[in-house]
């Protein structure tokens, strides 16, 4: 069974005047101990998408519907405790913003102090330092942070900090939501593989959210790929990478400069995100979709395994058989 | 066509905000009842007439006669022109005064930013009613003076604003590209900085245009207001004296001036969260 | 942080010597000539005149008063009243008793009242208990303090006959010990109702504003995922960080506090500094004026130096160097 699976997901905002479809039909599985890889260009719904997992989307002008199977439990319907249980413990999560991370007023330990013992009310003072030194150590941070606040570290430690805190109750699931972004090269490859590092140690399954196809191809076995809230293709990385089979990881991957050094021409993909907020008949691609035809236009495509590979799915008309 | 968008580009912001919308209507009202004053009231607000105090219902005097004989009524709808003409005029002094100062303190930075913030530092520390007074009380009360004091004690607001903006716009890249393309620092400040940096501003000015005249009153109140010209202030100062009996005259013009500052405290509110999406979101 | 506070203090006393300088030029420059004022009669008698002017160094140009008013103030002596002839000093210590039993009192009562009722709403964001109190916010925010004061005399002391219509004690009874105070405090309720009721909307905005511009943070996110529970991010991490912008405000207020609220102290004849200062100016009583000037330059002065202090307690993000 897989530790997470998403059934026919929906998310839509509904603004005053109108709703807008942040994700439509999306389907995904996630076995135990895998690391995954969601991209997409900013607006495609992959943010959304962690936080509607995790239901941490402002529930009055959100709207959530399918299964989001978590061990078999379905997360939508869990009551607000259930949920509360479940979080840090079982699902926890990195956030891209990591300098406002944590309430700039309070002692960054003080405040992972709190946060474990939402868990274990009566943990002992020494026994959560002792526990966040450790998770300092894993991180490579020295435990003179435990007493220093917020502003006084830097976009790197504060990262650290974030991951240090994710990882506090040994979680099963870890979502990176574009959470080395917006630091410098060197500081995301180190972070990165320590977070690798820690994966095969602690038994963590991850998904990591980001734009970068190039750290989901360095740190992920499996990658999906969205466009406009709705899943295009997902599979294995070294798959889905090498033989990109929907028209959109196609240009997503030319808009890339190439792993091995090869001089391709770099080319973005023309157009732009479509209108979320109306109706879209057929795919939602076909409008900057080079191969469209009538038919993509009309009818939406749905998931298709390809090559015989149980695990790796394209949404396009033109692959397989036509 | 442009017209039209921009027309249409208004309507779409009122529709969306109810603040702004209801003092847009507010302030349409009055500048109706300023502009049309003569039409509107029914009587001359410097004759005097013959009942004094009379109670509203009066005929010919629905709001009633003042001490002298004055049409109350007559005297709030002329008032309008002038609380009005203050805050307006108060108001542009501090919001113009406030984005050169501020923007050539953000703008120009280093010594000049810290000679200017120091400045401001010590009309923060001024209390700036007490100012006004002194100025008012010591060197006359006409109606010219009491607009520019108050506009010359209210604009560090503004000022602190404009810095702010124009601290953060000269880091922007059009910025950056036309000192690059040697613009000289006068032109950049006017062309690029003040346009781009002034919506706060406007926003700001709009409140500032209620305080004027709150401050306005208050010192018409205190019997320091220009005699030759009707205030609403100066209707409920006259009228304090005829308390309890003739209530009327100090009530109905104070109702003048809550619904007045109200108007523009809506506006400048809804100018507000216009400008700032993240807080209407909130909301 | 000795050091800091030395350099504030060093440039709050600049900041006072300049303020008072302009003031004390200012009175001076103006037209009006207190000593005719003094003299009373239309055609006062020149020597008379000259014996006065004398006397109180107004025959001097305003640079040399200037600096004997410094030399004066540094041996603790503000002077004394052209009118009454009492000192300056005592003149002011006699009111500020009364003003700060009013302003003080409206001033705490009313941030306390804003500030829970912004909590509150904010909470309770988009309700209906949350747009009833914006609007009446907006109303009584809109609305001068000496009119509703009026208004509050006119409705409860002349029809109801509740409460005194003005004053600070019934001057006719000449109550001693509790009963003295109980009667300060019936003539404390209109005008501390008044000043609550227009300053109240200005605390209730702030804290409202700041504890929905802190509850979209992305902190309480990350609480939020965390599992723990809303009532402890609230009361912990929110209003830490929301009550940050009160305080500011507040230490404004209460710096301001001494100039105390002519127009409200008119409206109710309340024998405070606010009176003081208006019928020294009219009557260009320019020792007394000066003297309220410099005291309330000082307080201002300190007061914003302390909140400084305490602000850098509340909040780790500020640093004095």
């Amino acid at each position: 069974m897989a530790l997470l699976e998403l059934k026919n997901v929906n998310v839509r905002y509904i603004m005053k005047d109108k709703k807008v479809h942040a994700c439509q039909h999306v389907s995904l599985e996630i076995e135990e101990q895998d690391s995954i890889g969601i991209v997409g260009e900013s607006g495609s719904g992959k943010s959304t998408l962690a936080s509607a997992v995790l239901r941490l989307l402002p529930q009055r002008i959100t709207q959530v519907d399918g299964e989001i199977l978590y061990n078999g439990k379905d997360l939508l319907k869990l009551t607000k405790d259930e949920m509360d249980a479940l979080r840090w413990t079982d699902l926890s999560i990195v956030f891209q913003k990591s300098m406002s991370a944590l309430s700039p007023v309070h002692k960054v330990g003080a405040q992972m102090e709190d946060v474990y013992r939402v868990h274990f009310p009566n943990a002992q003072k020494e026994e959560i330092k002792q526990r966040v030194y450790d998770l300092f150590k894993v991180v490579n941070l020295s435990d003179r942070v435990y007493e220093l606040y917020p502003h006084e570290l830097s976009g790197g430690m504060m990262q650290r900090v974030s991951i240090a805190l994710s990882l506090l109750h040994n979680p099963r699931l870890l979502v990176l939501d574009e959470a080395t972004t917006a630091l410098d090269v060197v500081t995301q490859s180190q972070i990165l593989r320590e977070i690798m590092s820690l994966e095969q140690n602690l038994n963590v399954t991850r998904i990591m959210i980001t734009h970068d196809v190039s750290v989901v191809a360095s740190t992920c076995k499996k990658i999906a790929v969205m466009y406009a809230g709705r899943l295009m293709e997902s599979g294995e990385t070294k798959d889905v990478l090498v033989n990109p089979q929907h028209p959109y990881t196609q240009g997503l991957l030319k808009s890339f400069p190439s792993f091995k050094g090869a001089k391709n021409d770099l080319r973005g993909i023309p157009g732009s995100l479509p209108d979320l907020s109306q109706e879209i008949p057929g795919c939602v691609f076909a409008p900057r979709c080079p191969f469209a035809t009538e038919k993509c236009r009309t009818v939406e495509p749905e998931l298709k395994t390809v090559n015989g590979k149980g695990n790796w799915k394209v949404a396009c008309h033109k692959v397989g058989g036509e | 066509m442009k017209k039209d968008n921009i027309f249409q580009a208004v309507m779409r912001v009122l529709k969306k905000n109810s603040q702004l919308r209801m003092g847009v209507i507010l302030l349409i009202v009055l500048l109706c009842v300023a502009l049309f004053a003569p039409i509107i009231a029914p009587c001359d607000p410097y004759k005097l007439y013959d009942a004094l105090v009379a109670g509203p219902g009066t005929p010919g005097h629905i709001l009633g006669t003042d001490g002298l004989g004055r049409d109350v009524l007559s005297e709030i709808i002329y008032g309008t022109r002038t609380s009005l003409m203050i805050g307006v005029v108060a108001a542009s002094i501090s919001g113009i005064l406030g984005t050169c100062i501020g923007g050539i303190a953000g703008f120009f930075g280093g010594k000049i930013d810290r000679f200017i913030s120091e400045f401001m530092n010590f009309f923060l520390m001024t209390p700036s009613f007490f100012l006004i007074l002194i100025i008012v009380a010591l060197f006359g009360s006409n109606i010219m003076y009491i607009m520019i004091v108050i506009g010359l004690t209210s604009w560090t607001g503004n000022a602190r604003l404009m810095r702010a903006q124009a601290i953060s716009l000269k880091e922007r890249t059009f910025v950056k590209s036309a000192q690059a393309m040697g613009e000289s620092r006068f032109s950049i400040m006017f062309r690029h900085i003040i346009p781009n940096g002034i919506f706060p501003i406007i926003a700001q000015t709009t409140m500032n245009v209620s305080s004027a005249i709150l401050s306005e009153a208050g010192l018409s109140f205190l019997g320091l207001g220009d005699p030759n010209v009707v205030s609403w202030g100066q209707i409920i100062y006259h009228g304090k004296q005829y308390m309890p009996k003739g209530w009327w005259i100090s009530t109905f013009a104070g109702v003048a001036v809550v619904f007045t500052v109200l108007t523009f405290f809506l506006i400048g509110d809804g100018l507000n969260r216009v400008l700032s999406p993240k807080m209407d979101a909130n909301n | 942080m000795k050091r800091y506070i030395g350099k504030r203090a060093l440039s709050g006393l600049l900041v006072v010597l300049l303020s008072v300088c302009f003031n004390f030029t200012l009175i001076r420059l103006a037209p009006g000539d207190p000593i005719r004022i003094m003299a009373g009669t239309d055609n006062p008698n020149e020597e008379m005149i000259e014996a006065l002017q004398q006397k109180y160094g107004l025959d001097k140009s305003i640079p040399e008063q200037f600096v004997m008013f410094l030399g004066n103030v540094a041996k603790g002596d503000l002077g004394y009243s052209y009118i009454s002839d009492e000192s300056v000093i005592k003149l002011i210590g006699e009111k500020i008793g009364p003003t700060l039993a009013l302003s003080l009192t409206a001033v705490l009562l009313s941030v306390t009242f804003g500030t829970l009722i912004g909590i509150y709403a904010a909470r309770k964001n988009g309700s209906r208990f949350d747009r009833f109190v914006c609007s009446i916010s907006y109303v009584f925010d809109a609305t001068p303090g000496f009119w509703l004061g009026l208004m509050m005399i006119l409705i409860f002391a002349s029809s109801l006959k509740w409460f005194p219509t003005s004053g600070m004690v019934n001057l006719r009874a000449n109550y001693k010990g509790f009963a003295y105070f109980a009667d300060v405090c019936r003539h404390l309720v209109l005008p501390i109702s008044t000043m609550v009721l227009t300053q109240t909307p200005y605390y209730f905005r702030i804290a409202r504003s700041s504890v929905l511009q802190v509850m979209s943070e992305d902190f309480i996110t990350t609480f939020k995922a965390t599992g723990m529970k809303e009532s402890r991010i609230f009361n912990k991490y929110v209003l830490r960080n929301a009550i940050l912008p009160t305080v500011t405000v507040l230490g404004m207020s209460l710096a301001f506090l001494l100039s105390g609220s002519v127009l409200i102290e008119t409206v109710f004849a309340w024998p405070g500094m606010g009176r003081l200062m208006f019928s020294s100016i009219s009557k260009r009583d320019y020792p007394v004026l000066t003297g309220i000037y410099l005291v309330t330059s000082v307080v201002i002065c300190i007061a914003m130096i302390l909140v400084d202090i305490l602000y850098g307690f509340i909040d780790p993000r500020i640093r004095y160097d």
